[in-house]
């Protein structure tokens, strides 16, 4: 884990209301696990800092990618190339992504698409057959990157690819991964309990000691999302107990 | 040229006056990047006698410079923090105390004895101040007698240092403090988090789960530096300063109104080397001033 001041590179829009923003973080980028997060602050800022799933990680630089749901993001969105952040990871345990099985679906729901890519990139160096699956409202709000030897898009509306959720257009594999809203990750675990998903929870610390990130589990208890997540199988999580109104790897 | 920062309390001498606070540090085991010449000593998250799973989510919500939580003092219980942390802390270079919980007079006492003795437990914080939890906690902190008769179950069971951790939701903190001073106690830390509400306007429900919080964080210092004042001219016993300290310069002002010693919580979560950062900020300080010991800083004390 590391903590660095990192300097943004750049910032492009990928949808309607979702941009990446690159960050010179060499450390993150050279150790980063598929579904690892960093935890970016800014000073002066709000009090916390915002998890924020490591979307690709080129080189020196990683990119994250987000969407103005409150004060944070915006601010972060408004930063300028030079500008830095406080970047502090990466944090969490990622997917897991053996060898062994022949197929992997990546399926994701709106700013669930954040972990796909450096998964992509892990499966296919597992040697595994990769099918991106990803869903959104409606057209505008499709992530316009993607990243896999098949691509399917859905939408709820039906203005582009299939009409319906990503999960519902998905084809079964060896390896299922999935990150989006809580509802949809519900749907996973219905469907392939043995999936790998990445919740979404409210974070404070992202490193194990506020004990605010809690994910009950079907067992009982709660673990926490920043360190023992924030991938789970998707069969363990206690879905019903598990708060799902805010926008994935997005607090405020 | 180096600053003397050592400080006593009670029967502990502490190489520095900057601690992690309950809660916000774990079991210190957990906490990255940490850099432990800095800490004068640290308190471990509350315990139960028993594991406890604490509450449901959300337990945070952030707030206008602060947070709100209700953990619920989510915890392995006695015997796993005798078996995984204690020994681990035995061989630290600074003293670790247990924060200590209880829906009762007699489960302080009870877990005091358990824990006196263990090797790697240096003393209690004695945790009447809890607004999370459904029984015990808080309830305690309110009523002097009651603070008083917790405070003297744990003193009865062990030669350990006692410290009592005070709440702020009182009319009198002064009276509060003498009654845990009378009843044997070493020292007091002060305040725990300011009980707390926040809605979230689309679910027409409390941001958390427990529907109150704790509040904690800069937006509580200045309340959090009265309190502790008041705290420090009630007794003769250290007080030790606690609520919202980000920098180094938050941390002085809890020394000059009368604090021995401070504790650093929600800044961790911002900044894992946050105490180091306020332990070294205090001796620039103190350097820069020209004083060669921490005992040398002015306090504001006045006597009534």
């Amino acid at each position: 884990m590391f903590l660095t001041d990192a300097r943004v590179e750049g910032r492009r829009q990928v949808a309607r209301a979702m941009w990446v923003i690159t960050l010179d973080a060499p450390e993150v980028a050279a150790t980063v696990k598929a579904g690892q997060f960093v935890n970016l602050g800014l000073n002066p800022g709000p009090l916390l800092r915002r998890p924020f799933s490591v979307y690709r990680a080129i080189e020196d630089r990683i990119e994250v990618i987000l969407q103005a749901v409150g004060a944070g993001t915006a601010q972060l969105l408004a930063l300028r190339e030079g500008d830095l952040v406080s970047c502090l990871g990466p944090l969490g345990r990622g997917f897991e992504i053996r060898s062994g099985g022949r197929s992997a679906v990546l399926i994701s729901g709106g700013l669930g698409v954040a972990p796909m890519p450096v998964a992509a990139r892990d499966a296919r160096a597992a040697g595994l057959q990769v099918t991106w699956v990803h869903g959104a409202r409606s057209a505008e709000d499709l992530c316009s990157e993607s990243d896999g030897d098949a691509v399917i898009v859905a939408t709820d509306d039906g203005s582009a690819g299939f009409a319906g959720t990503s999960v519902a257009a998905a084809p079964d594999a060896d390896l299922v991964l999935a990150c989006g809203p809580n509802r949809m990750l519900a749907a996973v675990a219905g469907r392939w309990p043995d999936a790998q998903v990445a919740v979404e929870t409210y974070m404070g610390c992202g490193t194990g000691v506020c004990l605010g990130c809690a994910v009950p589990l079907k067992r009982g208890g709660y673990d926490l999302a920043c360190t023992e997540g924030p991938v789970y199988r998707a069969g363990d999580v206690d879905w019903a107990a598990l708060p799902s109104h805010l926008h994935y790897a997005a607090t405020a | 040229m180096s600053v003397d920062m050592t400080v006593r309390i009670g029967g502990l001498q502490l190489r520095g006056p900057v601690m992690a606070a309950s809660g916000t540090f774990g079991y210190g085991t957990e906490v990255p990047l940490l850099e432990r010449r800095a800490l004068g000593a640290m308190v471990s998250k509350g315990i139960f006698l028993k594991p406890r799973h604490g509450t449901a989510p959300p337990r945070i919500a952030e707030t206008p410079s602060g947070m709100l939580n209700a953990i619920g003092l989510q915890g392995p219980g006695a015997e796993a923090l005798i078996r995984d942390y204690a020994p681990q802390w035995a061989g630290w270079e600074f003293p670790v105390l247990v924060n200590i919980n209880g829906e009762s007079v007699s489960d302080y006492g009870e877990l005091a004895a358990r824990l006196d003795g263990v090797p790697g437990v240096a003393g209690f914080e004695v945790n009447i101040s809890c607004p999370n939890v459904e029984q015990g906690g808080m309830y305690f902190g309110n009523d002097p007698r009651a603070a008083a008769a917790v405070t003297e179950a744990v003193r009865r069971r062990t030669r350990l240092p006692v410290w009592v951790k005070l709440t702020p939701m009182v009319a009198d903190i002064g009276v509060i403090a003498r009654a845990v001073e009378s009843a044997g106690a070493d020292a007091v830390s002060a305040v725990n988090t300011f009980v707390g509400m926040s809605m979230d306007i689309n679910a027409y429900h409390p941001r958390l789960s427990f529907g109150t919080g704790g509040l904690s964080g800069p937006a509580i210092r200045p309340l959090a530096v009265h309190l502790a004042h008041q705290a420090a001219r009630a007794v003769d016993i250290p007080v030790i300063g606690v609520g919202g300290i980000m920098r180094a310069e938050d941390a002085l002002e809890f020394l000059i109104a009368g604090c021995t010693a401070v504790q650093v919580g929600t800044a961790t979560f911002v900044n894992p080397k946050a105490i180091a950062d306020v332990h070294d900020g205090i001796a620039a300080y103190l350097a820069t001033k020209g004083f060669a010991s921490l005992a040398e800083l002015p306090r504001y004390l006045p006597r009534d």
